[in-house]
């Protein structure tokens, strides 16, 4: 499905989040549209996650609007979160429960209940047809972020966020996972994802926003910021083999420092 | 693309409270320790039933029964939740929070119920305790209130410490200072003042509490003051428990 200009199924304006005194995210805004993978690139402790959190709704904040299909997140965080489906960094599920009684549990909790035949046919579709009664646990990462992506697809929602999806995983899952991410835009859904892998932004992200000490410092596709920036000084001075890279304008803007 | 769609809290909690059951079952070895203990107190307990009483066995029997369900079942599985953000990945979804724990404490009602029945039968079957029927209605409903103050012990501990390494520690502190100096301290060995302390405690007001519901015709003033001092147990601690709780360990 071909982007919709139109339609933003994600809006954030003018976000902030404090912890205390400290300023984690100032004036954040973009928009995620229809049929769009959009990344979110920012070194670490940017406020990548802060953002994320507070449009899932985990954290409450006092300045700015966040808009999921409509619906203010703060004032209707029910419809939001049904609105939207999400695979958090380090994704949880109870130890004790095999894949089937997890996606038992989250089809039900998102009001799609689905039958063992179902769950056969979605694990079939994943290629995890004998791991049913498998703990999660005892899956390999590759096959947990497969099983993840599923729940956060399960209900067909329109936005679904994705916190750093391939981060762990060898050449072929990656490359497996995107393949999935772009079926994921083809059904017409918007996503949102975080990443600090400079490749799978270019690969996937039709557009990217570069947020630094709490601040969007640019917002475009891949290869238009590329162009916008490649004779920054900045940038020239950070390129490694003379072709100007993604990763050489994400460095020349965000400055050499090791963030930790 | 559908429409969204917000599913029914009902359904929301009757899909959660079917994964807390097949997470407790999964964990058949913590429940059947939290079962036996009590119950391997009631039987080795047989001599003392004759001289005091087949309530006092009874009532510490499902006294210590309530503090493994409270203070080691609910309390370090919600930490561990908390710590491993299986309650981070519960709160992205459209559930409520109130049904997210609202759950957790329908399975700890059910092992309540459980717990005490198995006392009752066991009681019944080894020592030969029964009570009217008016004792045992009461002696089920008096659990909930006693299970109740544990669990909200649990809370509160939850509440205050975040990580689960601390927790466990505590929780298990606990637990063994409430059966050492409640068991000692209530005889009289550890003294007159021990012995007012642990009368007061929370350890002490729900097992007498207990007896007393055991035998409803001898319920008198000093044991409604007791349910009085459970209910203040559960509200102070469960209302700090809730309102320092954070749902994320980081």
């Amino acid at each position: 499905m071909a982007v919709d200009q139109d339609k933003y199924i994600l809006k954030v304006d003018g976000l902030g989040v404090t912890y205390g005194d400290f300023v984690a995210v100032k004036d954040v805004g973009f928009n995620v549209l229809q049929g769009e993978i959009f990344g979110l690139l920012g070194p670490n402790g940017a406020g990548k996650t802060s953002t994320l959190s507070a449009i899932e709704g985990l954290l409450k904040f006092k300045q700015g609007t966040i808009i999921v299909d409509g619906q203010d997140v703060q004032q209707k965080p029910l419809y939001a979160k049904a609105s939207m489906g999400v695979q958090l960094q380090s994704t949880s599920f109870q130890p004790e429960l095999n894949v089937v009684q997890i996606l038992q549990l989250f089809s039900g909790i998102y009001g799609v209940p689905k039958s063992k035949d179902e769950i056969k046919d979605i694990l079939k579709e994943i290629k995890l047809e004998d791991a049913g009664q498998k703990k999660f646990g005892q899956l390999s990462g590759g096959q947990q972020q497969r099983v993840s992506l599923v729940i956060a697809t399960i209900h067909n929602p329109k936005l679904v966020l994705l916190d750093e999806p391939t981060t762990g995983l060898d050449p072929q899952s990656r490359r497996q996972l995107w393949e999935r991410i772009e079926a994921i835009k083809a059904k017409g859904h918007a996503v949102l994802l975080t990443t600090h892998s400079m490749e799978e932004a270019e690969a996937v992200c039709d557009r990217i926003a570069i947020i630094d000490h709490g601040k969007v410092i640019a917002i475009d596709t891949p290869e238009a910021l590329v162009d916008k920036h490649r004779d920054d000084p900045e940038v020239v001075a950070v390129s490694r083999r003379g072709k100007i890279t993604l990763e050489d304008v994400f460095i020349g803007l965000t400055g050499t420092a090791v963030r930790d | 693309m559908e429409t969204t769609v917000i599913p029914k809290s009902s359904a929301v909690f009757k899909t959660l409270v079917r994964a807390d059951m097949a997470t407790l079952f999964s964990n058949r070895r913590s429940v059947v320790i939290s079962l036996l203990v009590p119950l391997i107190i009631l039987v080795s307990w047989k001599p003392l039933v004759k001289v005091m009483g087949g309530p006092f066995a009874l009532s510490t029997a499902i006294g210590i029964g309530l503090m493994s369900i409270g203070l080691m079942g609910y309390t370090l599985s919600v930490a561990r939740d908390r710590d491993k953000g299986i309650f981070q990945r519960l709160r992205v979804a459209p559930v409520p929070t109130w049904a997210i724990m609202s759950s957790r404490l329908f399975i700890q009602l059910v092992m309540i119920m459980i717990l005490t029945l198995l006392v009752f039968i066991v009681g019944y079957q080894y020592d030969k305790i029964t009570l009217s029927t008016e004792g045992y209605l009461l002696t089920f409903a008096v659990a909930v209130i006693g299970g109740a103050v544990y669990l909200s012990l649990g809370q509160l501990i939850v509440g205050l410490i975040k990580t689960a390494e601390t927790i466990n520690a505590v929780t298990r502190l606990t637990y063994f200072l409430f059966i050492m100096v409640g068991m000692f301290g209530e005889m009289g060995t550890l003294g007159p003042q021990v012995k007012e302390g642990v009368h007061w405690s929370p350890y002490g007001s729900v097992k007498l509490m207990l007896a007393a519901s055991m035998e409803p015709a001898k319920w008198n003033h000093d044991t409604t003051i007791t349910v009085w001092v459970c209910l203040g147990y559960i509200i102070v601690f469960a209302g700090i428990g809730i309102k320092n709780f954070k749902w994320n360990s980081k």
